[in-house]
């Protein structure tokens, strides 16, 4: 793939498009007992083969199922969430809002609509509606603007959501009943040929001091899939899973060499294996979302619960948990 | 020339900017000559227009918009912040010919989706292509996608398909693409005023490539495509001129109307074969 778009270093001290609020709740804390900060961080793969297989009432299509491994992995996720983690907010990085100049923060108090998906419209037309942490999203992206990154608060409700945004919070919360902060990607994963991921690290280190500012309980969640060479034509039934096998053999290799270093931890190690990663698979992470999350996380010398993998048209996809150890459960 | 089949082309940008209220010169004047190709493209009288959009861009196959009147109103990912950010659509598609080119691409081994869905996301691209060149509706497109994953031959593959289906139905069509030129965008909120090429490169390589186009030299742009794409960061590879030519209609030379930037990225409204101005 030829690049499209190139996006320069970020200029220090370049601002956001909107004033930093002075909300009261902006330092609202969590509840006693509960300690706040990062308390988990997910890589969440969003394809959406995996809402159209669970056929949930959100979603008009209806299937037989299929990826039934990626999906059982997603209900050990949620389990998570719910019975260990507690989050007071999801914060997911999305490669699909596709955003052209800047890093947006979507700061729309109730987004609700229906996301048809441009490329798997058959698949996915699902009736969303979440609630933001606003004062979260404001101090995510006045941070990022701080430390030079250039910025946009989403304002406008008329913005469709992107199927990678609900594709990764619905498999981990169907219910929607944590509220959500999203971020848009700065570069589009299908038009690089090279990784451009240090806007990321800068962006992961303004999440966490949000959070941190905020007192927020956070889980964070990275959209993004592995090796991503695929099928370029679809067989009758989508989820015929007589179809769905890796790209090719070189794919998988690599992704379990990533994800054997994912489990052997720390993260450190990832650092250089991620760009060889992409640049082995045309990786999705290309779009930087598990390099925000992990410098958000700080990098910790810990290794990750890889809960499972499997492939979606020939893509591989992982469902992976990291757990902070500074942070009590 | 029959009067059936492929009779013009247009190219030209897609970027919402030139619908701003206040618009930089250069987005003033690339929308003027949008305007006026427009008024140009409907003296001809097509039955149809094919149209491809690189910002509909998909990954599985070669999708047909099957949805005879998609309309609504749409606001940018992007540019929302801005007046011209926020579209409205009301579009015409001939689903009957579309139909025809899909079974034609299906029958050349490609594989043609049909798509038609409440709600399906039209690109900013079409919106803003279909505005400038259609404020009143009159035109009926047929419209494919811009496959991220197909190469150069493929698209014009595609856009073969899309002629040799106007000729067998005895249709006077005419195809448009939506594409810029090179895409490095200024990775800065910025004023219309402030607006320039993001690289003295790339604007040399819009140069070249304007030039080759409004000497007919076709074959010649093809062969630096690649080139182009990679020194220039050209708008998906410049692949949208690769199905133009696939249509037959980019032999003859171009006419150039206006270049200039948009928000860094080059820009041209270029057409071929247009009857000239009333």
């Amino acid at each position: 793939m030829s690049k499209v778009f190139r996006l320069p270093a970020p200029t220090r001290g370049t601002t956001t498009r909107t004033r930093r609020p002075d909300s009261a709740d902006a330092a609202r804390p969590a509840p006693a007992g509960r300690r706040p900060g990062i308390v988990a961080g997910y890589l969440s793969p969003h394809p959406p083969h995996l809402i159209y297989g669970e056929n949930p009432p959100q979603n008009e299509p209806r299937s037989q199922g299929g990826w039934e491994v990626l999906r059982w992995a997603y209900h050990r996720l949620r389990r998570r969430i719910r019975d260990v983690h507690r989050p007071d907010v999801l914060i997911v990085h999305a490669p699909h809002w596709i955003t052209m100049v800047g890093h947006h923060v979507n700061c729309v108090p109730n987004p609700r609509g229906v996301s048809v998906e441009p490329i798997f419209p058959h698949l996915f037309r699902y009736h969303y509606d979440f609630h933001t942490d606003v004062p979260l999203a404001e101090a995510i992206a006045d941070e990022a603007a701080d430390l030079g990154l250039v910025t946009s608060k989403l304002r406008d409700p008329g913005v469709r959501v992107d199927y990678a945004t609900i594709g990764a919070l619905h498999m981990v919360n169907p219910d929607w009943d944590i509220p959500v902060v999203s971020l848009s990607a700065n570069n589009n994963p299908y038009f690089y040929s090279e990784a451009s991921l240090g806007q990321m690290e800068v962006l992961g280190e303004a999440t966490r001091r949000a959070i941190e500012n905020t007192g927020r309980r956070a889980v964070l969640l990275a959209s993004n899939s592995l090796s991503h060479l695929h099928w370029h034509e679809e067989p009758q039934l989508p989820e015929d899973m007589e179809r769905e096998h890796p790209y090719n053999n070189h794919q998988y290799r690599w992704d379990m060499k990533l994800l054997e270093t994912i489990r052997q931890g720390p993260t450190s190690r990832l650092r250089e294996l991620i760009p060889e990663h992409i640049e082995a698979t045309a990786s999705e992470t290309k779009a930087g979302s598990l390099t925000w999350l992990l410098s958000a996380l700080g990098w910790p010398d810990i290794a990750g619960d890889v809960l499972g993998y499997g492939t979606i048209i020939g893509t591989g996809n992982a469902v992976v948990e990291w757990t902070p150890e500074n942070v009590d459960d | 020339m029959t009067d059936r089949g492929i009779q013009a082309g247009v190219l030209l940008p897609g970027m919402p900017h030139l619908l701003a209220d206040k618009p930089a010169t250069s987005w003033a004047a690339l929308a003027d000559s949008a305007r006026t190709v427009g008024d140009r493209l409907r003296a001809l009288e097509p039955d149809v227009v094919l149209l491809l959009s690189t910002q509909w861009f998909t990954v599985l196959g070669h999708q047909f918009q099957c949805d005879p009147n998609p309309r609504g109103a749409h606001t940018d990912e992007n540019w929302y912040a801005y007046d011209y950010g926020h579209l409205s659509y009301d579009l015409r598609f001939d689903v009957e010919f579309t139909e025809r080119w899909a079974a034609r691409v299906d029958a050349d081994g490609m594989q043609a989706r049909r798509t038609r869905y409440q709600g399906f996301p039209i690109d900013t691209g079409t919106i803003v292509t279909s505005t400038l060149l259609d404020p009143q509706r009159t035109l009926r497109w047929a419209q494919v996608s811009c496959n991220l994953y197909a190469d150069a031959d493929t698209l014009a593959q595609v856009g073969r398909a899309g002629a040799e289906a106007a000729r067998d139905a005895g249709v006077r069509a005419a195809v448009v693409v939506v594409s810029g030129l090179s895409s490095g965008l200024i990775q800065q909120w910025i004023e219309p005023a402030q607006d320039h090429i993001a690289e003295p490169a790339h604007d040399r390589w819009n140069e070249r490539i304007l030039q080759m186009l409004t000497a007919g030299d076709t074959d010649k742009v093809l062969a630096v495509r690649e080139d182009y794409a990679r020194q220039a960061q050209a708008d998906s590879q410049f692949r949208a001129f690769a199905f133009l030519a696939g249509t037959g209609v980019a032999a003859a030379p171009a006419q150039l109307h206006s270049y200039g930037p948009l928000w860094g990225t080059g820009a041209a409204v270029l057409s071929w074969n247009l009857p000239a101005p009333a």
